[in-house]
């Protein structure tokens, strides 16, 4: 039995979102939900409809920005790629998530 | 650095709106949707299966949208537009909750608004000077603000450093003579800069100079009422002569008009001065009689004055301590030292009135629970379409603030109709400077939005958070009417009634600590006839004082015409009227027994005119009153009162005894003939002092008032014209004032706890009917609540009785609880009315119980009601409600 999908972990959306922008350079909010999915293997309910708060919030911070573009089907969409202050801070939150883990797995470890 | 660029970018959005708006976010969710359908039917599924596939996935379009907007706007004002537009629409669909809940607070907010009207205009609004607030009054604090002597004052002057300039000033009763015919007016003596330290300047003229002492110092600056008046408003009127006699430091004399002040200038609190004269130099430094008034350096706070003050006093005090010991200096903001002890009322009252406004917002929380129940489905829908719990709250808020601004409007609209009504009721019977100027000003409109906002928050808050429960499932489920509002809800509705109750019977406590000692003066006998009497107060020249035989011709002149005048039947003097307040007290001495040094024998002393005590009707307990053979030939006698009888010739016989006087003029010894009844000299509060009467045809001090009291025939006309005439006869230089009959006088003197009285027994009533307005809504609503049940009990077999113990039960267990609360508050409330009208006792408990009762029976009758209604429910009818 496959373990059921978890919920998108509070505070995490901004990081994949970031990371995804940073891999794929411009695209719309669809590619980056898919993306997500697809990186995530099943393991990971998303309502795609979240990202786009989440979007607004990064580019409110300076760390993404848009513009607009035609997508594959022809429709009006928002293109956002990832800016400079963007990546730095990827870098910093990658680091902090790393020092998580690992931390959270030495816990764990000790305990069992 | 990030959350400054996020608030911009916010700013921004909100400024312009169409940079991305609600369409471009539609656009972007469309093309989203539309790529997750042609990915799901290049799976393989049906154009149907796909979008309801893509919008599964996608999540709820309504709460991102909501999601989206807060994050991208400032969310606070973006709702708050929506919210308000929606709180109006709910507003007028509930048009009878709107109308009760508006009248409430509307009530609540005028009174206070109304209250404050008055207490900015006495206490905030700064006085009518440049940069008022450096200006401070400078006293002793020889019993609590007492005046200097002229020494004291240029010894402060010489040694602070505090104040960019010092002036002292006194006050004085002149006569002012125009036409010969003198008028005795309220004037200022004021040291050279006084003015200047106001920064006031005169209209015409100028301000006095220190040559102008030299000179003499006879030159008077006028009102501008004392120019209109006996100038007419001449523009000339500098240089023109002015007779004016200053008591008691000279006789009638010629004044040099040297400048007038601008209409409206006026420094005095009580009586507005009419006519300033430079405040000559007595270097007695024990002769206390003056204020200074200063203006502080712009650095420097009224603490280091004070402090500065502090050294100089203790500095004096070192120097002269036979009459400086124990003599402190205290400096106070001018505006404060002007209004003195009406400042302890107002603070008072004002908390009064939010005793007022509590009960009012206890209630609309109430009310706006109860509406809640009715709208908990319109919220759950609300809630399941996107609105967060957050968001609920504060569209619950923001009609709240909604409500509670428009009430403050209509309180605004009752205080600017009531506020100069209380003003002008108040100015008649208080003293409180420029009270009568009580107006809404802006200061005063910012309170009441301050007021409306923390009312908003105080009964939004109770009814918000007990409303937006996040929990649409179970609300759209059982959402049937009869659905009730839950434990947590009767808490909070129960906890409310407790709080009104308990502040309502604080406030009628207060009104019965009141009413009861207003009650107790009313019967307490003055101890004089008060009807069919008059009286008519004189003030003789100095020279007139000087001269017994001038003197004397005067008094007779009075009695004997005043005897003949239509109407009256008796005719006498007194020096000090009764109920007055006015004494003087001397030192005596008794032949025969020996006091410590310093520690003598004084009394009130007083003069009456033969025939004084028959025409007041004050009893004679022992001997006989003065007559016309008690003359300046013949020994020296004295009538007393029963408390001097009591306290200086304790269980003896006072009559025959005697008293040594030393006074060089009127001093001797006096043998007491008369034991005259006790009568309320100071007040009908103020216990009896030991009193002695002196003869006005024997020798007597030099005091230059003199008041004569007439007994009249029932239904004699008005007295004012000819007794006016008959002084004018006999001496024009001899002012008349305050023609008043015993009655007025009487009722005079409670004019201040009956406006005390009145005052609070109105906001004790207004939170009376609050109060139980309230609690009758709450017991209404959940017998409404209850009807089902009620069907059920009476359905089997429950009597009418039964039901009604029911209702009223859990009514009144929540009602007695509040009570005792309110005991408590009850008499910390009686406790500090006290410090307002002295003869108050606190925490009496049989009015204590009185009012518990009156609160309580009202109650009663408030449950009663519903409770009947409830009785009467019919079963069938009552099972079928739902």
């Amino acid at each position: 039995m496959s373990p059921s999908p978890a919920e998108v972990p509070y505070g995490t959306l901004d990081l994949m979102v970031l990371k995804t922008l940073d891999a794929l350079g411009p695209v719309h909010g669809y590619g980056i939900a898919r993306r997500i999915e697809q990186v995530a293997q099943g393991s990971l309910a998303l309502n795609q409809g979240t990202i786009y708060p989440a979007l607004l919030r990064l580019e409110q911070k300076g760390w993404i920005e848009s513009q607009w573009g035609t997508s594959e089907n022809n429709r009006r969409a928002r293109f956002y790629s990832i800016t400079r202050a963007g990546r730095k801070q990827l870098t910093t939150e990658a680091d902090n998530w790393a020092r998580t883990v690992e931390m959270m797995s030495r816990l764990l470890e000790d305990q069992s | 650095m990030t959350a400054l660029r996020v608030l911009a970018s916010r700013v921004r959005a909100l400024l312009a709106r169409r940079r991305r708006g609600d369409a471009d976010l539609d656009d972007e969710i469309q093309t989203h949707l539309d790529l997750l359908t042609d990915a799901h039917v290049a799976r393989g599924l049906s154009l149907r299966e796909a979008r309801a596939a893509a919008r599964r996935e996608f999540g709820g379009v309504e709460q991102l949208k909501e999601a989206y907007r807060d994050q991208r706007g400032v969310p606070l004002v973006d709702a708050l537009v929506q919210d308000a537009r929606f709180a109006v629409r709910t507003s007028f669909r509930h048009g009878s909750f709107t109308a009760v809940a508006l009248l409430t607070l509307a009530l609540g907010i005028g009174v206070n608004t109304t209250l404050f009207s008055i207490v900015n205009a006495v206490l905030l609004r700064p006085l009518p000077y440049p940069e008022s607030d450096r200006l401070v009054q400078i006293n002793t604090t020889t019993q609590g603000s007492g005046p200097a002597s002229y020494p004291d004052f240029e010894d402060w002057a010489g040694e602070s450093t505090a104040f960019e300039r010092l002036a002292a000033f006194t006050n004085r009763s002149v006569a002012v003579a125009s036409d010969g015919l003198a008028e005795r007016v309220s004037a200022l003596q004021v040291t050279a800069g006084f003015f200047e330290v106001l920064k006031v300047s005169p209209a015409l003229g100028r301000t006095f100079h220190p040559e102008d002492l030299d000179a003499g110092g006879k030159v008077a600056i006028l009102s501008d009422g004392a120019w209109k008046r006996h100038f007419g408003g001449d523009d000339h009127v500098v240089g023109q002569l002015l007779r004016i006699e200053v008591w008691p430091t000279t006789d009638e004399e010629t004044f040099t008009v040297i400048g007038v002040m601008p209409a409206g200038f006026r420094f005095s609190v009580s009586a507005p001065e009419q006519i300033y004269t430079p405040l000559m130099r007595d270097p007695r430094r024990d002769a206390s009689f003056l204020r200074a008034v200063g203006r502080l350096r712009p650095d420097v706070s009224v603490a280091a004055a004070q402090a500065q003050m502090d050294a100089i006093a203790s500095r004096l005090a070192e120097r002269y301590p036979a009459s400086h010991r124990d003599q402190g200096v205290r400096v106070a903001a001018l505006v404060q030292a002007q209004v003195g002890d009406t400042r302890t009322g107002l603070l008072i009252f004002l908390g009064v009135v939010a005793i007022v406004l509590l009960i009012a917002c206890a209630n609309v929380a109430n009310l706006m629970l109860t509406r809640n129940m009715s709208r908990r489905h319109e919220l759950a829908i609300r809630n399941a379409l996107g609105a967060g719990r957050g968001r609920l709250i504060r569209q619950l808020l923001t009609e709240s603030v909604v409500l509670a601004l428009i009430a403050g409007a209509l309180g605004a609209l009752l205080a600017s109709w009531t506020g100069p009504l209380l003003a002008a009721g108040l100015a008649q019977h208080l003293e409180a400077p420029r009270i009568e100027s009580a107006r809404i000003d802006f200061r005063v409109l910012a309170f009441t939005v301050a007021v409306s906002l923390g009312t908003a928050l105080l009964f939004g808050s109770v009814h918000a958070f007990a409303a937006a429960s996040p929990n649409p499932g179970e609300s759209l489920r059982d959402g049937s009417r009869t659905t009730t509002i839950g434990t947590r809800g009767r808490r909070t509705r129960q906890l409310l009634i407790i709080t009104e109750m308990a502040l309502a019977l604080m406030l009628l406590a207060g009104a019965g600590t009141l009413l009861k000692s207003l009650f107790a003066l009313r019967t307490t006998a003055p101890g004089f006839a008060t009807a069919n009497r008059a009286t008519a107060s004189f003030w003789l020249p100095n020279k007139t004082v000087a001269n017994d035989a001038e003197r004397q011709r005067f008094i007779e002149g009075l009695l004997s015409g005043a005897g003949r005048l239509p109407g009256v039947e008796s005719a006498a003097l007194v020096a000090d009227l009764p109920l007055s307040g006015a004494w003087d007290s001397f030192g005596f001495g008794i032949p025969g027994r020996t006091r410590p040094e310093g520690e003598g024998f004084a009394a009130n002393f007083n003069i009456a005119s033969a025939g004084y005590f028959r025409t007041m009707a004050i009893p004679l307990r022992a001997g006989r009153e003065f007559t016309s053979e008690d003359s300046a030939g013949t020994p020296r006698v004295v009538v007393i009162n029963e408390t001097a009888a009591r306290q200086f010739w304790p269980g003896e016989n006072a009559l025959g005894r005697q008293i040594t006087l030393g006074d060089k003029a009127f001093g001797g010894t006096l043998t007491v003939i008369g034991i005259a009844g006790d009568v309320r000299q100071m007040g009908l509060g103020e216990p009896p002092r030991p009193e002695i009467f002196l003869a006005y045809t024997q020798p007597i001090p030099p005091w230059p008032w003199l008041v004569l009291v007439v007994r009249t025939a029932a239904n004699s006309g008005d007295l004012a014209e000819p007794i006016r005439r008959l002084s004018q006869a006999l001496d024009r230089s001899v002012p008349v004032q305050d023609i008043r009959t015993l009655d007025e006088v009487l009722s005079g003197s409670l004019a201040e706890p009956r406006v005390y009285t009145i005052l609070l027994g109105v906001f004790a009533a207004l939170a009376l009917v609050l109060a139980t307005v309230g609690l009758y809504g709450v017991v209404a609503y959940t017998v409404t609540e209850r009807t089902h049940e009620m069907g059920v009990r009476i359905a089997l077999g429950a009597t009418q009785g039964v039901i009604i113990r029911l209702v009223l039960h859990q009514g009144l267990s929540v009602v007695l609880i509040g009570a005792s609360v309110g005991l408590l508050g009850a008499s910390l409330m009686t406790n500090v009315l006290t410090r307002l009208v002295p003869t108050a006792v606190a925490g009496d408990t049989p009015m204590l119980v009185a009012m518990s009762a009156v609160l309580v029976g009202t109650a009663c009758v408030a449950t009663y009601l519903p409770a009947r209604r409830a009785s009467r429910v019919e079963p069938m009818v009552a099972l079928r409600y739902e």
